[in-house]
């Protein structure tokens, strides 16, 4: 108790340092709210264009994907929030020795090189994709609110695997020092999930569902509320997403005792 | 990668559609249109090097080559040339493989006229790039407008999506930008989707962005160093 106290206390004060540092610079502020609109309509746009030339995709009709892009938007814009500033720099910390500074205090450094930095100037993103997703949702025909309960369970899972896998490929910096390439490699998996799962052929599905759990992160919530309920799926996926996180944490264990320490 | 994802996508949506043509082009069209565009895009995007103009500015590293005999816009635009160029004479092989083992549709024969466009076009995106660098002289971390911009020409130049699968005016509007010939026209043209009229008419929009952006750079760069200190913006 008194550790969730202690860690809850410093997410109080990262978030606090993190939106005075976002209001200082307001036009970046202002800029990044810009550029992930751009994003979001760019994704919409896409799938709006696609559907003119056919009536579904996978298994999803326009209706559906919609939705999937909403739960897409919400989950990723969690991920930006909290994980995606922290992990995206943390190779130039690396390099620089900057993490050396993180190592010393007296608090996971797990938590430290993930959590310390809060993009606050991405809750204006979170509003955008909860209400495309109430959009989405109310065009649906006769669709029953009470599955949301699904996401209480379900976007936290997708979120805590989506964080696991970038954290062990950004932990992968402790190794080699210049990871910048495999951090490409990491994007390029990632738009992997931000397409319906259906579109994909049996093994690749299966690899996005399991080794690579890209498609937990907004085709399988996306699945609970459109589809009939598949229970062992989501079970499967939320003792995965513990999993994951599990072997996150061994994985930068194993990192930081091959560290050689500042500009190495 | 990006080419497979994109390929597995077109082949869900023909397999979705059940038809053999969609916007009056087959499925093979389309996967051709996807491996040529993940390799064009390679090449017409700048982020390496508006990142490192803006890092210049931003940290009054910039001073070094000011006291150079040469434009700070000329000695980026030859490192970006040369760059593009080594990097795209490598990686040429990849599509060409491609689309050679798959029989998917490519006019060889257009492949000079449409590269040509592409080394026509990254003198324009690295114009724009200069006009986004300069702009860190008044404001602080104008990396986001790079990623802004970035975004935006993800749809804007075709790499999203062939652009005329788009609903009229949007489609004549797009393909009217300059952004076009950075993957939609060059890539059409060499798969079989866009005339020569249209290539020609794409040297002449990118020559007006040319225009367009110099000008606005070159005021921008002058307002910029008018206000400079010279240790860093």
């Amino acid at each position: 108790m008194k550790r969730i106290l202690k860690y809850s206390r410093l997410m109080k004060a990262f978030f606090k340092a993190s939106f005075v540092a976002d209001l200082e610079y307001r036009a970046n502020f202002a800029t990044r709210i810009l550029t992930d609109i751009i994003w979001y309509a760019a994704q919409v746009l896409m799938f709006e264009a696609l559907f003119r030339v056919t009536d579904t995709i996978g298994s999803w009709n326009l209706a559906q994907t919609r939705v999937f892009l909403g739960v897409l938007f919400v989950v990723d814009a969690f991920y930006m929030i909290f994980f995606s500033e922290n992990l995206d720099h943390m190779s130039d910390k690396v390099r620089k020795g900057e993490i050396d500074l993180l190592l010393a205090k007296p608090v996971s450094s797990q938590f430290m090189v993930s959590l310390q930095r809060i993009n606050t100037a991405i809750f204006g993103n979170l509003l955008i994709g909860l209400v495309w997703l109430y959009f989405a949702l109310s065009s649906l025909p006769d669709f029953q609110w009470i599955r949301l309960l699904w996401l209480l369970l379900l976007i936290p899972a997708g979120l805590l695997s989506l964080y696991s896998i970038r954290f062990m490929f950004c932990s992968l910096a402790m190794l080699f020092t210049r990871a910048d390439n495999i951090q490409y490699l990491w994007f390029q998996l990632y738009r992997l999930g931000m397409r319906p799962d259906s579109i994909y052929v049996p093994w690749l599905k299966v690899l996005v569902l399991t080794i690579l759990p890209v498609a937990v992160v907004a085709s399988v919530p996306s699945r609970a509320l459109l589809d009939p309920p598949h229970i062992s799926l989501f079970v499967f996926v939320s003792i995965w997403s513990i999993g994951l996180v599990y072997l996150s944490h061994r994985f930068w264990n194993y990192c930081l005792r091959h560290y050689s320490s500042a500009s190495s | 990668m990006t080419g497979l994802i994109e390929l597995t996508l077109w082949t869900a949506i023909f397999a979705s559609a059940q038809t053999t043509l969609i916007a009056g082009f087959p499925k093979e069209s389309y996967l051709a249109y996807v491996l040529w565009t993940a390799f064009v895009t390679r090449i017409t995007t700048n982020w390496m090097y508006e990142s490192r103009m803006i890092e210049e500015i931003d940290k009054g590293s910039i001073n070094g080559l000011l006291v150079r005999p040469m434009s700070f816009f000329e000695y980026y635009l030859s490192q970006l040339l040369g760059y593009k160029f080594i990097t795209s004479s490598l990686s040429f092989l990849i599509p060409l493989v491609a689309v050679s083992y798959f029989g998917l549709p490519t006019v060889y024969s257009k492949l000079p006229l449409a590269l040509l466009l592409i080394a026509y076009y990254l003198v324009f995106v690295h114009t724009l790039s200069f006009f986004i660098a300069t702009l860190a002289f008044q404001l602080n971390r104008v990396y986001s407008l790079t990623i802004a911009k970035n975004l935006a020409l993800w749809i804007f130049t075709g790499e999203l999506f062939p652009l005329d699968i788009l609903p009229e005016p949007y489609r004549s509007i797009l393909i009217q930008l300059p952004f076009a010939n950075a993957v939609f026209i060059p890539v059409g043209y060499l798969t079989g989707r866009v005339p020569l009229e249209m290539v020609c008419h794409g040297f002449a929009t990118t020559t007006y962005g040319l225009i367009v952006m110099g000008a606005l750079s070159a005021l921008t760069w002058k307002w910029g160093l008018s206000k400079y200190s010279g240790h860093g913006a």
